[in-house]
């Protein structure tokens, strides 16, 4: 165990400290869940690839820098420290960028990573249905062979950025009869292909967020599909556990929050009561917990191993998290809580991050599921009555 | 930057746990608990696996091992629920007297011919010293009057607080592989009841609890390896969420075992009266908030992801 940083890695933090202040917007983005502010976003996510600080940790022949996981870690805490915006292209550059190289082709690698790293290509999800929400497996819509095609029919919703993306990707059914966890594939769509509406959803704040997705007679060319027919369900796996794992909520957005929290509450001190003063102290030491869990994950995988049902204790751990500390946050405002525009002219960021943290808990896998991954793979617990 | 425990140490702390797994089961507490308290054998065992010189130079015929192996070391010990006084005399006492340069008695205790339990104004008494005892709710523990004159030394506070710490993620980790194996095979309604979303939700929420307090624990060691400033901050953290997740870990464990776990009869209780002990000890947890408050709201420890190793 090493806990200092090395010249390279403080040389390392330092550009990108540079880069950021240089380039980060002054002014705070509109919600990506808007269209407006979608754009805004998508544009921030090329201004980042112009620096090529699109994905740190790829292969430079994706559009990366082929940095370690330490690097990405530092470059993670400069991002959020720094304030940056949200990325856009979240689903694509964590979750299914991960998932691609793990078992694409070599074509498709090269036909869909770079302009996703780019920023040129914003992927949404596609795995929920309105019968198929915890029960993944449950899923119905369809992806008929007709050929070098697929053809898709059936229904997804929910799905994330799905209102304003270019691609999205998911699992269908392509064995006709198939049940449960068999005959799924895991495709890729092009979300303005003829066949396909999307109907926006209005998420609990107001705004289009996610959307449901209508596919009637929708054609996928076959080599669309990651891995093989019928293999879908492994692939999804594996991209769930990106998604509850170690790329999607890096440590930093966290304790950015923590800090922010802990200066709410100076400002706030006179009124805080000492239950909710102690509160959001162990929300700050939570948040360092988590960066420590996860330096710890980055030097197990470092030295070979490998993160599995373990992300779903962080899955837990940090949605359940960020839930507390804008919960903290709105009884720290107090009566200011339910505005929009805080007196001081300020947007009510806690206002809308805790009606986002409310989300959490709930995708990627509800946290109930969570719950019982954690016993049934990591403690050994018997599978009886979960279905 | 390397979060990796050293390897050499988790491979000893495998062995220690291996080796207490195999001699000092629930039997040995038992029959320690029905007279005696302590047996030269055990403590004979400790000694010939090299454990009293652990953090000893070997120049003075110890391990010379880090706080960072030592808390490997004591987590095993809070595991196996030892009573013996190896974490307050190997652990506690012997970095405490390197600190100082004293290093008279360093060779006597690697012997294992020493015993040490130092008093510290944190402690109303002393464990495992000599005189008066004190009755703990810990049928192992052995308490006896601290001295009018006991120091508030804090490095040694400090030791004793890490430790503590590491004994009571041990004792957790025990605490809920005991709720575990009884949730596998204890029936009702037709089920093994770790069938049943309510017990199953009830563990992994322990796990989850252990799984961040685990990092927490090491980074705090490390830190007092390193001799880092903000140390006293790092074991505070440890302590207070060790102390937690023990908490958490005995009131779970005694529910999963419903009315078993009321009784004497079940071992659940040695591991549990162990955990409320060791949770006031060297700092309770209003102390070590109080540390953490102190520095990480006051201003004098800088906050932010930029700043994780402070």
């Amino acid at each position: 165990m090493d806990l200092a940083y090395t010249p390279r890695q403080q040389a390392f933090r330092q550009e990108v400290r540079e880069w950021l202040a240089a380039h980060v917007p002054a002014e705070r983005l509109v919600t990506l869940e808007r269209q407006d502010g979608f754009d805004q976003h998508v544009a921030w996510e090329r201004e980042l690839a112009s620096g090529n600080w699109g994905m740190v940790t790829w292969p430079s022949e994706y559009g990366g820098r082929g940095l370690d996981l330490i690097e990405w870690l530092i470059f993670e805490e400069e991002y959020w420290a720094a304030g940056a915006p949200l990325r856009a292209n979240q689903n694509g550059i964590f979750l299914l960028g991960p998932t691609i190289m793990e078992f694409g082709s070599d074509e498709q690698k090269a036909r869909f990573l770079p302009p996703m790293a780019r920023g040129e290509v914003i992927w949404a999800q596609a795995w929920s249905e309105p019968g198929a929400g915890s029960d993944m497996a449950a899923i119905k819509t369809t992806a008929r062979r007709d050929g070098d095609h697929y053809v898709i029919n059936g229904q997804k919703t929910w799905s994330s950025r799905a209102s304003f993306a270019d691609w999205g990707f998911g699992l269908f059914r392509t064995e006709e009869g198939s049940q449960r966890h068999k005959g799924l594939s895991f495709l890729l769509f092009d979300l303005n292909a003829p066949g396909i509406t999307r109907r926006p959803i209005r998420q609990l704040h107001g705004d289009p967020g996610f959307a449901e997705l209508f596919f009637d007679e929708v054609r996928v060319p076959v080599e669309n599909r990651i891995a093989g027919e019928g293999e879908g369900w492994k692939v999804a796996m594996a991209t769930a556990g990106f998604e509850r794992g170690l790329m999607l909520r890096s440590p930093g957005r966290f304790q950015a929050t923590a800090a922010r929290l802990m200066a709410l509450l100076r400002e706030a001190a006179d009124r805080a009561s000492p239950g909710l003063r102690e509160e959001v102290v162990r929300l700050w030491m939570g948040a360092q917990a988590y960066a420590y869990n996860t330096y710890q994950v980055a030097a197990r995988i470092m030295a070979g191993g490998s993160i599995g049902a373990e992300a779903s204790l962080n899955k837990i751990f940090w949605s359940e998290l960020d839930r507390a500390m804008h919960r903290a946050a709105m009884h720290l405002l107090g009566p200011a809580a339910e505005l929009q525009t805080l007196p001081d002219g300020r947007a009510n960021e806690w206002l809308e991050g805790y009606i986002f943290s409310l989300s959490g808990p709930i995708y990627a896998g509800s946290n109930e599921i969570q719950r019982n991954i954690t016993a049934e793979r990591l403690l050994g617990l018997p599978r009886v009555g979960a279905g | 930057m390397d979060f990796g425990l050293p390897p050499e140490s988790v491979e000893l702390a495998e062995a220690v746990r291996e080796y207490l797994a195999g001699t000092h089961g629930p039997d040995v507490l038992r029959r320690l608990d029905a007279g005696g308290n302590r047996d030269l054998r055990i403590w004979q065992g400790l000694v010939e696996m090299g454990l009293t010189g652990l953090l000893v130079p070997e120049s003075e015929g110890g391990l010379g091992m880090t706080l960072l192996g030592g808390a490997l070391i004591a987590r095993e010990c809070g595991r196996a629920c030892l009573a013996e006084p190896l974490v307050d005399t190997a652990l506690i006492a012997v970095p405490w007297q390197i600190a100082r340069g004293e290093t008279g008695d360093l060779a006597a205790i690697a012997a294992g011919e020493k015993l040490v339990a130092l008093p510290h104004a944190a402690n109303p008494w002393v464990a495992d010293g000599e005189g008066d005892e004190f009755a703990s709710v810990d049928p192992l523990r052995n308490l006896v009057a601290a001295p009018e004159d006991a120091g508030d030394d804090p490095l040694l506070l400090d030791l004793g607080a890490l430790t503590s710490a590491a004994q009571l993620v041990g004792l957790a980790e025990a605490m809920l592989d005991q709720a575990v194996a009884y949730a596998q095979v204890r029936e009702q309604f037709g089920h093994a009841i770790g069938g049943f979303q309510a017990i199953k939700h009830k563990l992994a929420d322990v796990a989850v609890a252990l799984e961040f307090v685990r990092p927490v624990l090491w980074r705090a060691a490390q830190a007092m390896d390193d001799g880092l400033a903000s140390a006293p901050l790092h074991v505070s953290h440890a302590k207070y969420a060790a102390t937690d997740a023990a908490y958490l870990a005995a009131e779970s464990a005694i529910q999963v075992h419903g009315a078993m776990g009321y009784t004497y009869e079940v071992d659940l209780h040695f591991w549990m009266k162990r955990a409320w002990a060791l949770a006031g000890a060297w700092g309770d947890r209003n102390f070590h908030y109080h540390r953490i408050e102190d520095a990480a709201l006051g201003g004098a420890h800088p906050l932010g992801p930029q700043h994780t190793f402070a």
